[in-house]
């Protein structure tokens, strides 16, 4: 398993963002889903090892992220887009990517061919001298994915990695997740379930701080069937019911 | 297949030892994208109007030169507020952008990360002082100053520099918003005020290692031929880069306390590096407290190498006055001709005199120790007799930065008037009655009239005892009958008593 989660909770203050979550999971791409404010974000910044769990266990890629060797071996494996990712407007998209990917300890003669790699595979190969300023939202979203990818990570820790991208741009990144998903691990956080129908092998669906679902999107859909759940596409009635059931079970509770 | 749709590419193959030359590289990505360089027009602008210009203004000589723009520290003015500024700007870059959990999730400690921004910063500013004062001195070069750079002082100078790119970087990564530039560039700006303020009414104990801290005097820092006579001690500016050095490398260490800025023996040793530099500005502080004047400038016991003392060789520039050998350092070789012609008259009408000198050679400016009185600008001694002369003092003859233009006229008259005062034997006093009045007749017969002499005194510089008023009074009486004998008949009553004047056993009445 290259995510080991057990029992992990974590409060900012008097709000505990993430409760007593378990989960596992091994090579392939894997949808976390849930509204927001469910605790998606919190879980990944954990996973990337931004920060600390206020209680239970991770391990990450088979090495505990609490010791300083075993973090920084995790992190030379990592690639991890946040939700909200600024850039520097200066940059250009060649020397921004090239500038994570020697945050990431690469080999400086590997660099080059990695950061062009990794900037064609977002399809933004026309625009690596273009400064970060003259970027659309899409592209610059795009440039944070190369960043992710450009050390061929074991695991990959995308939030939101298909906001602002057009339809044509997120049916290629799906496209991208599957591939990144035969070699690594590839944990994609969303509140589109859309994503996860076309390019997860697995989902778990996050409320309120804690994992209401874990399966198969074939499993979500059949949660949905025949529950009069809101939703236009199977998958969404799936979520809608999965929520629907988490949130009266919490309210008898 | 789209681009985005490539295959997966084997994973690229992980090298150790390879993180100098990865940093090395990530410099390199920091250095082209750096905001500092945007800055430095104005930077360059600001240091042509407010250190070269006005010293560019003054007499041609390196001690005075420098004195604005190096003793008083404007260089580090210019040049500090701007630098903290754009330092912070880059300090918060991280957490203004959103991009402190990205760097945060890299192997790479984000305290190293920081660092490396922080060098590319501070190369940046340090390139651009270097320049800035490379090309004004070149300048000065080319204008022929004399004497030699303080590079000690330049020394200071980018130490300066590098602790404010610390300082503001610090700032900024703590706090990580757009105001954290306009708040370090203010805070750089008022502690240079605070400095400069400082600098004017202190000027000994801990307030010398104030980077800004040189009166006009230079008690603290330098004497006026330092780099002419004697080589620049570098005992004060040694501590104030080990001060500022200090405060750079406290900054730098603080940077890497929070949580996030690395694993628990990075912020063990960040916390180590801050101790260490807030020890060596402690240190600095202490050994400035222990500086004393000397005739080559600040001495610091601990610091100082005695070895460095000895006076700088040269072949000295010779004239004649009146037929009596004068000699200066090189570096005033150009003012020779302005020595002579003010020596002369006053020369020719004491020649035979008893206490006439032989030659007169000039020797290092010196300014004493504080309360010891103004300093004596000619003095004799020696066998044969030399009039010994500290031209350092006085205000040469052209542009003179802050003291306005002093004519060729007004030099020799200065020249006539500090002969006549030492050849009377008043020293660094006034003089005795008697000694005044023979001095202004002696200043009457060289060309200067004694209504004429107050106005005189009130503009040469630390002349002890200027007359405020006219040229009146029993003193200017007396004088007036002296200056009305005829030259024969002064000079045989001055060969007769001139030991008796300078002994000051005369009265006003006892004159002709």
């Amino acid at each position: 398993m290259n995510v080991e989660i057990s029992d992990v909770t974590r409060r900012f203050g008097r709000t505990q963002a993430v409760s007593g979550v378990r989960l596992e999971t091994g090579p392939g791409v894997f949808g976390l889903l849930g509204p927001n404010g469910a605790g998606k974000t919190t879980l990944l910044r954990m996973m990337a090892t931004v920060i600390q769990p206020s209680s239970g266990r991770v391990r990450l890629l088979g090495r505990d992220p609490g010791g300083y060797g075993p973090r920084r071996e995790i992190r030379r494996r990592l690639g991890y887009l946040p939700q909200s990712l600024g850039y520097y407007p200066g940059f250009t998209v060649a020397e921004f990517v090239e500038y994570f990917a020697l945050l990431k300890e690469m080999p400086p003669g590997q660099v080059p061919r990695a950061v062009a790699t990794a900037i064609e595979r977002v399809d933004l190969g026309s625009r690596a001298r273009s400064k970060l300023r003259t970027l659309s939202g899409g592209m610059l979203r795009r440039v944070g994915v190369a960043q992710a990818i450009v050390n061929e990570p074991e695991l990959l820790l995308l939030d939101e990695p298909t906001a602002g991208l057009d339809p044509e741009q997120r049916v290629a990144f799906r496209a991208l997740l599957r591939d990144l998903g035969e070699q690594a691990t590839v944990v994609v956080s969303t509140h589109l379930v859309e994503d996860v129908g076309a390019a997860c092998s697995e989902v778990a669906l996050m409320d309120a701080g804690k994992i209401v679902f874990q399966g198969t999107p074939d499993e979500l859909i059949a949660r949905g069937e025949g529950t009069g759940a809101a939703g236009d596409a199977p998958l969404e009635r799936g979520y809608s019911a999965v929520l629907a059931a988490a949130r009266s079970a919490t309210a008898v509770a | 297949m789209t681009a985005m749709t490539a295959p997966v590419r084997n994973r690229v193959p992980r090298v150790t030892g390879v993180v100098p030359l990865n940093a090395a590289r990530l410099l390199g990505v920091e250095l082209r994208r750096n905001t500092m360089p945007w800055i430095l027009p104005l930077i360059a602008v600001l240091f042509w109007f407010d250190s070269y210009r006005p010293s560019a203004g003054t007499s041609p000589l390196y001690g005075l030169r420098t004195f604005w723009n190096m003793g008083q520290g404007h260089t580090i003015i210019d040049f500090g507020p701007f630098v903290a500024g754009v330092a912070a700007w880059m300090g918060s870059r991280d957490g203004r952008r959103g991009l402190a959990d990205l760097v945060t999730a890299t192997p790479r400690p984000r305290w190293v990360a920081q660092l490396v921004t922080w060098a590319a910063t501070a190369i940046w500013a340090v390139a651009a002082y270097l320049i800035c004062v490379g090309a004004m001195f070149a300048m000065y070069a080319h204008q022929g100053v004399g004497g030699t750079p303080p590079w000690w002082w330049v020394g200071v100078g980018v130490a300066a520099v590098t602790a404010f790119s610390a300082a503001g970087f610090a700032i900024g990564a703590y706090w990580p918003n757009r105001f954290a530039a306009p708040v370090a560039a203010f805070g750089g700006f008022l502690a240079m005020f605070l400095s400069s303020q400082t600098g004017f009414t202190h000027q000994s104990g801990w307030a010398l290692i104030l980077p800004t801290n040189s009166y006009d005097d230079f008690t603290g820092s330098s004497q006026t031929d330092s780099g002419i006579f004697y080589p620049w001690v570098p005992d004060v500016p040694i501590a104030r880069i080990m001060l500022l050095a200090g405060m750079a490398i406290a900054a730098l260490g603080l940077t890497g306390l929070p949580a996030r800025a690395g694993g628990q023996w990075l912020r063990r040793a960040a916390a180590i590096v801050t101790l260490a530099g807030v020890a060596l500005a402690g240190t600095a502080v202490g050994l400035a407290r222990t500086a004393h004047e000397s005739v080559e400038g600040a001495v610091i016991p601990a610091l100082h190498d005695a070895a460095s003392d000895a006076p700088i060789s040269y072949s000295p520039v010779c004239g004649s006055a009146a037929g009596t050998s004068v000699c200066l350092n090189p570096a005033y070789g150009r003012w020779l001709p302005d020595v002579t012609a003010g020596l002369a008259p006053v020369l020719a009408e004491v020649s035979g005199l008893p206490g006439t000198p032989a030659r007169i050679t000039q020797v290092a400016a010196s300014y004493p120790s504080g309360g010891s009185g103004p300093p004596v600008p000619m003095t004799f001694g020696g066998d044969p007799l030399a009039l010994r002369l500290q031209l350092g003092i006085l205000n040469m003859p052209g542009a003179c930065g802050f003291c306005g233009l002093v004519t060729a006229q007004q030099f020799t008259d200065q020249i006539r008037l500090l002969f006549a005062h030492a050849f009377v034997g008043a020293g660094g006093a006034p003089g005795s009655p008697v000694q005044q009045a023979v001095q202004a007749a002696l200043l009457q017969d060289a060309g200067i009239p004694i209504a004429a002499q107050p106005t005189l005194m009130r503009h040469v510089e630390n002349y002890p005892g200027a007359e405020k008023g006219p040229a009146t009074g029993p003193v200017y009486a007396a004088a007036r009958r002296l200056a009305a004998l005829p030259a024969a008949a002064r000079h045989a009553w001055l060969a007769t008593h001139l030991a008796a004047v300078r002994a000051g056993q005369l009265s006003l009445g006892d004159l002709p």
